[in-house]
């Protein structure tokens, strides 16, 4: 008896393994593929609950986007008042301005003067009489500041607030942002939601491509078996059902991609006569190539890990007896 | 090629299957093993083929000693054993061509490669020209050759059969016995469990006798391993 301590891992030369082992992928992807074609029944109704449900998450994505598209258009709204304390002289109000003018964070000032921020307020107010009775002018002149593009976020147009209040010669400032920062929140929460929803329906896409691949396992238990039996590796028979799972996946990306985009179109005109009566300018979004290969790699994954953790746990339980 | 050294297994529910069994079977050599069914036949071939393992003793086949096996290496060990059963363990929807080539797609030969060799594995059991039958349309005798077909076709070292004759008439048993000689002819180690002892009467091969767990008779010592 010859002793070869040993155990040869294949008859074949390194070169051909290698050669083989990319054939061998390229076929065993396309058996799988030819294999749901073959079953059209039960693997339609499969993409199909799987397109559904990633559907869902990628029309919210869809709404998140277009909502944000709007806040940003919004943003950029917020203005800065500084009030200028009482007894400044003229001097040293042209010289605030010129150096906030200076700040990178502002765009441009704009500069009213008590005697014009009291005809404007005489104007507006409807107090235009009685003001004439005061003995001085109680109105403080007035500099309005526009933030530059990165600091109009609320948060960035705070902290320039603050950096403007530090000047001597500024008694306070206020920023009208509160309604642009519940916006955002609204916002948040919305993304948030996404979030969660679309979460527990990608879970809802692994759970169901795990559930098809165990059936699929057992429909092909005696097969299995067979195949452990002549010495097939486990990574040899798990390799057709992970690529099963993985088409899965890319179909049902595809159909999802297709359902938003219909969705879309059907929604589209809809809300853009809503939005005109509102004298808005604004185009719906649909999804597009680049959200159709984001979504297609997502879900062939989701395919895979949903496969993959049915494998691994159904595939070591069938043994020969 | 078989050693077995004072192998006992005990499956998980206490029932004992085989106790303190040593045979040698050599490279090259062709023997049977007989015994009433739930003598251990099944267990001593599943210990072969690692589908068990051992609970005490030894079992070496082809130099590895199969407790050191692990079990990725499994499938690897299992490539150098063709394997053949009573109920053919066939792929019923999958063409003769097919169920045969599976120990080639699996180790990973070429297309080319795979047709002659299947071509050829046919040929030698008188299948040619059946390749794309489906086994369901095939006789019992016929099936059982697809199996032979299957277990000889990646040239195996040790060819092992679990009652190959099981559900055959006395001149199909005959011819399919007259194939694993021609095999054992060509250099493969050939071990046959069955309980047809006519068939093994009219042939000289060595028989070892399982009785109970136990091996009996004179015919299965073999010097070598029990002299020490």
């Amino acid at each position: 008896m010859s002793i070869t301590p040993q155990i040869n891992r294949s008859k074949l030369p390194l070169s051909g393994r290698i050669v083989m082992f990319f054939m061998r992928h390229i076929q065993q992807s396309m058996a799988s593929l030819g294999e749901l074609w073959r079953n059209p029944i039960s693997s339609i109704m499969t993409m199909a609950v799987l397109g559904v449900s990633l559907s869902l998450p990628a029309a919210m994505q869809v709404l998140v986007k277009n909502a944000q598209e709007i806040v940003q258009s919004w943003d950029s709204a917020a203005e800065i008042s500084l009030f200028v304390k009482q007894d400044q002289t003229d001097q040293a109000i042209q010289s605030l301005l010129a150096r906030v003018k200076a700040f990178p964070e502002v765009n441009g000032v704009h500069y009213i003067d008590r005697e014009q921020a009291l005809t404007e307020f005489k104007k507006l107010s409807g107090f235009g009489e009685a003001l004439d009775y005061l003995d001085s002018n109680p109105l403080p002149a007035v500099i309005t500041v526009t933030p530059s593009a990165e600091f109009s976020s609320p948060a960035g147009a705070r902290a320039l607030l603050q950096k403007l209040e530090q000047q001597p010669e500024v008694s306070f400032g206020k920023l009208d942002v509160e309604w642009l920062e519940r916006l955002q929140a609204i916002v948040n929460l919305l993304e948030r939601t996404v979030f969660a929803v679309a979460s527990l329906l990608i879970l809802a896409v692994v759970l169901v491509i795990g559930n098809t691949i165990r059936l699929a396992i057992m429909n092909r238990r005696s097969e299995i078996e067979v195949m452990k039996l002549v010495g097939a590796t486990e990574s040899f028979i798990q390799r057709p059902f992970l690529y099963t799972g993985m088409w899965y996946g890319v179909i049902g990306g595809i159909l999802a991609w297709l359902i938003v985009n219909i969705m879309v179109f059907f929604l589209e005109g809809a809300l853009v006569n809503l939005l005109n009566l509102y004298g808005s300018q604004f185009n719906l979004s649909g999804l597009g190539l680049a959200d159709l290969i984001e979504l297609v790699v997502v879900a062939s994954f989701l395919g895979w890990l949903g496969s993959y953790l049915s494998v691994k746990q159904h595939l070591k339980r069938i043994e020969p007896n | 090629m078989i050693k077995f050294e004072q192998v006992s297994k005990i499956y998980s529910g206490g029932q004992k299957a085989l106790s303190d069994v040593s045979f040698h079977i050599q490279k090259g050599e062709m023997a049977f093993l007989t015994g009433h069914s739930g003598a251990g036949k099944s267990t001593l071939l599943k210990l072969m083929t690692v589908i068990e393992r051992a609970t005490t003793g030894t079992v070496s086949i082809n130099g590895h000693n199969i407790a050191q096996v692990k079990p990725k290496q499994v499938p690897y060990l299992r490539r150098d054993i063709g394997m053949i059963f009573q109920n053919h363990h066939l792929l019923m929807d999958r063409s003769v061509f097919d169920n045969v080539a599976l120990p080639l797609v699996i180790e990973g030969f070429s297309h080319g490669e795979i047709r002659k060799r299947v071509a050829a594995a046919l040929d030698m059991v008188g299948l040619y020209g059946k390749e794309r039958h489906n086994p369901i349309m095939l006789s019992g005798g016929e099936q059982q050759r697809v199996g032979i077909a299957r277990a000889i076709v990646n040239k195996p070292l040790l060819l092992l059969a679990d009652e190959p004759t099981g559900n055959l008439d006395p001149k199909l048993s005959m011819d399919i016995l007259r194939l694993f000689e021609t095999f054992n002819d060509s250099g493969t180690t050939v071990l046959i469990a069955t309980h047809d002892l006519g068939l093994i009467a009219r042939m000289k091969y060595r028989t070892l006798t399982l009785k109970q767990g136990r091996i009996h008779g004179a015919m299965e010592l073999d010097a070598e391993s029990f002299l020490d």
